[in-house]
């Protein structure tokens, strides 16, 4: 099967100002790939350019094996498509905006558009100039998911939405991915994307820093780990510390020990990569309490942002922008140090279905 | 669903507010103005006052010709209070057909679905289109109502013709608005060039007509090739209504293509 998407050596000049660098991603059919960067980096603009609302000044894109410059009307009908700022009519309820987008997209089931009005609980009928940010949002959700189609291009989705209507979106993109359906969205916030998507590429200042697996970027984002010990002098508690890879910032120092009680050390350290060496190592010691925090994504991906280096500990096949076939996404042969990442993604997938 | 011209239906219902708006503005200055005509322009004080204005004004104002009931009508309704509404209100959709809707934010969404660029100016087109021959044909059936109880004595054939150029007119100044509007993406250029081709054909024609010396500036003036032979009184110069027209669709191609060639919404 082709790819849903396919984008090669994109660039975008405005006047003088490029503000896509040359950006290279495929993304698998049937899956969910999500882009984050922050305001500026290029994401809407990407996505303008998969709809040829704006004509990329170099570079190749296939959406749904077909180049949307020349495919004209019958690609653009397999598309549904959430701008990232959403402007909607005024004078008009949302029943008869709908049913506008209806006349001039794929075919619609009347009964769809009912049954998705119902499950994000909007009213229809409604003057669209009376909705609230949040119900305009979800009305611009229904005109891109009614007609079902093939791709979804969704900029920005869940901004303005509340955690419950969130959660109901999440489950309508599992269902369309079901159905067969791929999804490019984009937002500035990972734990957004970090929900839904199965692939994630990074963008700032018009280029892709790295794309990953939402579980990659959790491997290789760091984690802080506290533990104290008993038993071993603080120099040792360093010197097992230094054998676990991807182990860095290490604080030790001895606590003062009340009375004749054996010493206690307490050490800091953060930690990017596995985890089993560092239990492993840990397993020498005798701790008296142990922290390991989760992973700070947002951290991870904040530092993605600003550093020009690559993250610190990267896991193996971070950072290559992959050619067509090489992007990471459920049912690709994974890479070497991938493997569990990979399969955790199917894995949260059959998940996510069961739920919905 | 398939719907014949999605475009050109939504285009249209959603602006009939503003269509009965104007429609209401030109019956009441067809209303207001023609009915006066036995008491203005055939009066013999009225033509004595007119005398008494710099005959520049008198020109300039097409009031040379208010003897009669055609000329009056032609230079009131026709000349004056009904191109500036007609043209105004056609300035106004033709700004807003592409360059409004991409101003707003509501063109990139339209865009993304199943339809052309050039199937959305050609429609929007098309509906502008209609609009002005609703209102053309309301201010015909206007002026032929009164035609008889004002005693303006005007030949139906010749009132056809001259409410044919008055659409022509009011559709030029509207195409232009839509082209600039299309070709920049931004309302308030469509609205200065739709407004720069009435205001100047209007200020050509006034200032041709003043001498010999810059009768020229009559050639440059749509306004002078409509109405320079008074066509409520002698009939429409089908060569100019032709003329107005085609330049008209050339500017609604040349929209389309110019759409048809760049980012929207940037």
């Amino acid at each position: 099967m082709t790819q849903a998407i396919v984008v090669e050596g994109l660039r975008k000049k405005f006047g003088s100002r490029e503000v896509l660098h040359g950006l290279d991603f495929a993304v698998e059919p049937g899956s969910v790939f999500g882009v984050i960067g922050p305001n500026g980096a290029g994401k809407t603009t990407t996505m303008r350019c998969l709809l040829d609302i704006i004509r990329p000044s170099a570079g190749s894109i296939s959406v749904l094996g077909q180049n949307p410059r020349s495919a004209g009307t019958a690609l653009r009908r397999r598309i549904g498509y959430l701008p990232g700022e959403l402007h909607l009519e005024n004078r008009t309820t949302g029943r008869r905006m709908l049913e506008h987008f209806a006349a001039i997209s794929g075919p619609v089931e009347p009964k769809h558009v009912n049954e998705l009005a119902e499950r994000l609980n909007l009213d229809l009928d409604r003057q669209t100039r009376k909705l609230s940010k949040g119900n305009k949002q979800k009305l611009g959700l229904l005109q891109a998911f009614m007609h079902k189609p093939e791709l979804l291009v969704l900029d920005e989705p869940t901004s303005g939405l509340d955690p419950l209507v969130q959660q109901v979106f999440h489950a309508m993109v599992r269902e369309a991915v079901d159905d067969g359906a791929t999804v490019f969205l984009s937002s500035h916030v990972l734990s957004e994307v970090q929900q839904a998507a199965d692939a994630v590429a990074i963008l700032r200042d018009g280029e892709i820093v790295t794309v990953s697996t939402v579980e990659a970027l959790r491997t290789a984002a760091a984690r802080q780990l506290r533990f104290n010990s008993t038993g071993t002098e603080a120099h040792d508690v360093g010197a097992v510390l230094a054998r676990v890879p991807g182990i860095a910032n290490v604080a030790v120092r001895e606590l003062k020990a009340e009375g004749h009680a054996a010493p206690t050390v307490e050490a800091s350290a953060t930690l990017s990569g596995h985890v089993q060496p560092l239990v492993q190592e840990l397993a020498r010691l005798n701790l008296t309490d142990l922290v390991l925090e989760e992973p700070d994504l947002e951290e991870a991906v904040l530092t993605l942002y600003t550093a020009q280096s690559p993250l610190p500990g990267q896991a193996p096949g971070l950072g290559q922008a992959p050619g067509p076939g090489q992007a990471p996404g459920p049912g690709q042969a994974p890479g070497p140090g991938q493997a569990p990442e990979n399969g955790q993604v199917s894995g949260r997938h059959a998940e996510g279905a069961h739920r919905a | 669903m398939p719907k014949i011209l999605p475009l050109f239906t939504k285009a249209l219902t959603d602006s009939w507010r503003s269509t009965l708006a104007w429609a209401v503005g030109l019956s009441a200055a067809c209303m207001l103005y023609l009915p006066l005509y036995p008491s203005i322009g055939g009066s013999a004080q009225m033509q004595d006052l007119i005398n008494a204005l710099p005959p520049e004004m008198t020109k300039a104002l097409n009031y040379d010709q208010i003897a009669s009931g055609p000329g009056y009508t032609q230079a009131t309704m026709f000349g004056l209070i009904g191109f500036l509404l007609m043209s105004m209100a056609s300035i106004g959709w033709g700004a807003a057909a592409v360059g409004g809707d991409e101003e707003s934010g509501l063109l990139e969404l339209t865009l993304a679905h199943s339809v052309t660029r050039v199937q959305v100016v050609l429609e929007r087109a098309l509906a502008i289109v209609v609009r002005i021959a609703l209102l053309s044909v309301l201010v015909f059936l206007l002026v032929l109502g009164l035609n008889g109880p004002s005693q303006l004595g005007i030949d139906v054939g010749h009132l056809a013709g001259a409410v044919l150029l008055f659409a022509a007119l009011a559709l030029l100044s509207g195409t232009a608005a839509l082209f600039a509007g299309a070709l920049s993406g931004r309302k308030i250029y469509g609205i200065a060039a739709g407004a720069a081709v009435a205001v100047l054909g209007y200020v050509f024609n006034a200032v041709g007509r003043q001498s010999p010396d810059v009768e020229w500036l009559l050639n440059l003036s749509p306004y002078h090739w409509a109405y320079g032979n008074s066509p409520v009184a002698n009939g429409a110069d089908w060569g100019a209504a032709a003329g107005l027209y085609g330049i008209s669709a050339v500017l609604i191609v040349l929209g389309a293509t110019a759409l048809q060639r760049r980012d929207v919404g940037v």
